[in-house]
């Protein structure tokens, strides 16, 4: 996956967040996004605090992605307190690492003092179900119209494009998780892609995608949400039976569009709302 | 170094030491220069440095001045910034904290450099084992594919996890300067802003160009943050019977203590440095027990011992590193393994630091790195901390409590700088390239 942007260059600072954001007007929407180097620990401190989890160890709190309709105001943003925000902050859904089993039985055994306490329990695969932030105006409404999908495959220009990282933790080299949001603006319609891939490696692979489509001539904005996952080992069978070569499988395992074909739905919503 | 000595020294005087030299340079040059060596030469490479590291403890002592680095990544060009902010090998002494490999682009030639620097320079270059020098870490993160992709076959990869499993586990500095010298003029050129700072810490800030970056950095105080946080569970006390309830500032670091560098952090299995001397370290990483906990293990907010949510691994708490470091006469504990914005975050009084020495992570967190120095002790007194790791050891009585500095740690200068500009790294910057996802 390719990610760029000014960090790969001057070290930027976060005062200047209006420096590294871009913006694109197209027939009445403002499509902006800003990149800027994780988070210092202060700030991290702070979002934990708030939050009431620990954050992933690269966080982006500064960068975000937004959808403004100029005339009405409204405006969806993606930004990664508001993602983390969604992730369980209980034990309901905690994930258990593969080797967790021979690990716990012999480490706690050997050690005299019975250490037992799981320290801040809450789902540290940060698997959040964030569909975005509406900042101002008018929700969602339950649709059952879907994306157009016909309409974005056809190879209109492309006007603007961005990837934006929001959030990427290495689960303590288990894996991955990995949000982030790329966008695509043509000259009569939009598509913004918010992905979660999380793969817990031996144990679970894990996509969520939000998708929102806006057709730019009749203010229609549609939203699609959609959670997908297997089992690790299934999926790495996939891989196989479908032709990936063995020395291919763990690099297709760390790229989520190799892996959103094989993964079943669990989930499924479409939402819609018109701006005049 | 006299003409004379300089000259009893040189090559020529040694035919067959010239050319052993010759073809350790070569294979120096061509790596600095981020090209591989031919399969044969890492295999011999290989060989020679386990024959070196077969003879070091699990614990090597390293005597001050050192600079300590964390995690590299296969982020060679950025290994080169780093040489090019602490100076060169031989004229710099190195302890590196592990995690030289995965992640990055050129983790194989990162690591062989260090490698053929360290069977160069043997007393000048100190490596130890991170979680990712590791077969099973490797074929998951990059090195293994990365290995295969330059060399066709797994050999190189192979060669290289042989030489893992001899690596130290962990590294003690001696006769760390409790006072900060003169920055030595690594770069005469070069302008930098320092920060003295009222207990002895340092930091120089320096850009790609060696000079300061400009900007708000240059007001740029790392601890402000950092204090605040770590201020509060000093009002806790330890379990009782343990050196950590109620202790005072000057019982936090002996400063003539040294400083013990590991790349992840404290076991429960593990109360003396001695107890790390006894490990069977010729291994593969495994799963469970102390040699794992040395490597995986994080400090965190904690009281005591804690397990990760994660269902493996352990976190260890201020009161712990207090009565590790107070048993064990250590002013500090270093490590690396995980990612600091700031390239390095000092926690719990100053007790223990975390070093992060691979800037722009995964070429795209834009985070800056950090190398520690620990300066020389002039005052000779330096001597005293040799018995370290002996627990109950009296200080020799030369030394009155009454006369110890109330200080937390030793003396340290981090010099944090930022990954190597974009034209050094022999590829265009990458364009967003727009494609038609769905």
């Amino acid at each position: 996956m390719a990610f760029n942007g000014p960090t790969d260059d001057a070290f930027p600072w976060p005062s200047q967040e209006d420096k590294f954001t871009v913006s694109h007007l197209q027939k009445g929407f403002k499509i902006s996004a800003r990149k800027l180097p994780i988070s210092k620990s202060g700030p991290i401190d702070e979002m934990s605090k708030k939050l009431g989890i620990p954050v992933p160890e690269m966080i982006f709190g500064n960068n975000m992605v937004s959808i403004e309709h100029v005339a009405t105001r409204w405006r969806l943003e993606f930004n990664a307190f508001d993602a983390l925000d969604q992730v369980d902050k209980t034990d309901k859904n905690m994930l258990k690492v593969a080797y967790s089993k021979e690990w716990s039985s012999s480490s706690r055994e050997k050690t005299h003092e019975g250490i037992k306490e799981v320290v801040k329990p809450f789902d540290w695969s940060y698997s959040t179900n964030y569909k975005g932030t509406i900042m101002n105006g008018k929700p969602f409404e339950d649709s059952e119209e879907p994306i157009p999908l016909e309409l974005l495959k056809r190879p209109d220009p492309i006007l603007f494009f961005e990837e934006v990282l929001l959030y990427e933790s290495e689960l303590d080299d288990n894996g991955i998780s990995l949000f982030s949001c790329k966008l695509r603006v043509m000259p009569d319609r939009m598509l913004l892609l918010c992905r979660l891939f999380m793969r817990l490696d031996k144990v679970l692979v894990r996509i969520r995608d939000t998708r929102i489509y806006v057709d730019f001539n009749t203010g229609k904005v549609i939203r699609e949400y959609t959670e997908k996952e297997d089992e690790f080992d299934k999926v790495r069978k996939s891989l196989l039976s479908s032709g990936t070569l063995p020395n291919d499988i763990t690099i297709a395992l760390r790229d989520p569009n190799q892996l959103a074909h094989l993964l079943p739905e669990v989930a499924h919503t479409t939402e819609a709302l018109n701006l005049p | 170094m006299s003409d004379l000595d300089r000259y009893k020294l040189h090559p020529a005087n040694f035919p067959e030491l010239k050319l052993r030299m010759n073809y350790k340079r070569r294979a120096i040059a061509q790596l600095r220069a981020c090209r591989p060596i031919p399969e044969a030469q890492v295999r011999e490479l290989c060989h020679k440095a386990r024959e070196l590291l077969i003879e070091e403890g699990n614990v090597v002592t390293v005597t001050a001045p050192v600079t300590i680095c964390g995690d590299i990544h296969g982020q060679f060009h950025d290994l080169m910034e780093l040489f090019r902010v602490g100076g060169d090998v031989p004229d710099t002494n190195y302890l590196f904290m592990g995690d030289f490999v995965d992640r990055g682009f050129y983790s194989l030639e990162s690591f062989l450099l260090l490698l053929c620097l360290k069977v160069r320079y043997p007393d000048r270059m100190t490596l130890i084992r991170g979680n990712h020098e590791s077969r099973q870490i490797t074929t998951v993160y990059g090195f293994y594919d990365e290995c295969l992709r330059k060399y066709g076959s797994a050999n190189v990869w192979r060669y290289c996890c042989e030489v893992f499993d001899y690596l130290a586990l962990g590294a003690i500095v001696l006769g760390a300067s409790t006072s900060l010298g003169e920055s030595k003029g690594l770069m005469p050129e070069k302008s930098s802003s320092t920060q003295p700072d009222d207990e002895g810490i340092e930091i120089e800030l320096l850009n790609h160009t060696g000079g300061v970056p400009s900007g708000p950095s240059a007001k740029w105080r790392p601890f402000e943050s950092s204090t605040k946080t770590s201020s509060s569970p000093a009002a806790k006390t330890g379990p009782p019977g343990t050196a950590a309830s109620g202790y005072s500032r000057g019982s936090v670091g002996n400063t003539s203590g040294a400083v013990l560098c590991v790349h992840g952090g404290l076991s429960p299995l593990i109360d003396g440095i001695d107890k790390i001397r006894l490990l069977d370290r010729k291994q593969e990483v495994p799963h469970d027990g102390a040699m794992c906990d040395l490597l995986w293990s994080d400090p965190d907010e904690i009281d005591g011992w804690g397990l990760s949510p994660r269902g493996a691994g352990f976190l260890f708490g201020a009161d712990i590193v207090k009565v590790f470091n107070h048993a064990n006469d250590l002013s500090m504990i270093a490590r690396a393994h995980q990612l600091v914005m700031e390239g390095f975050k000092e926690m719990f009084d100053n007790s223990i630091v975390t070093v992060w020495s691979a800037p722009n992570y995964c070429y795209r967190c834009g985070n800056i790195a950090a190398i520690l120095e620990l300066s020389e002790d002039g005052s000779g007194e330096s001597m005293l901390a040799r018995s370290n790791g002996e627990v109950n050891r009296s200080d020799g009585g030369v030394m009155k409590p009454s006369d110890r500095v109330l200080l937390a740690g030793p003396a340290r200068r981090y010099r944090v700088f930022q990954a190597a500009p974009q034209d050094s790294r022999g590829m265009p910057a990458k364009k967003p390239v727009a494609d038609y996802f769905l």
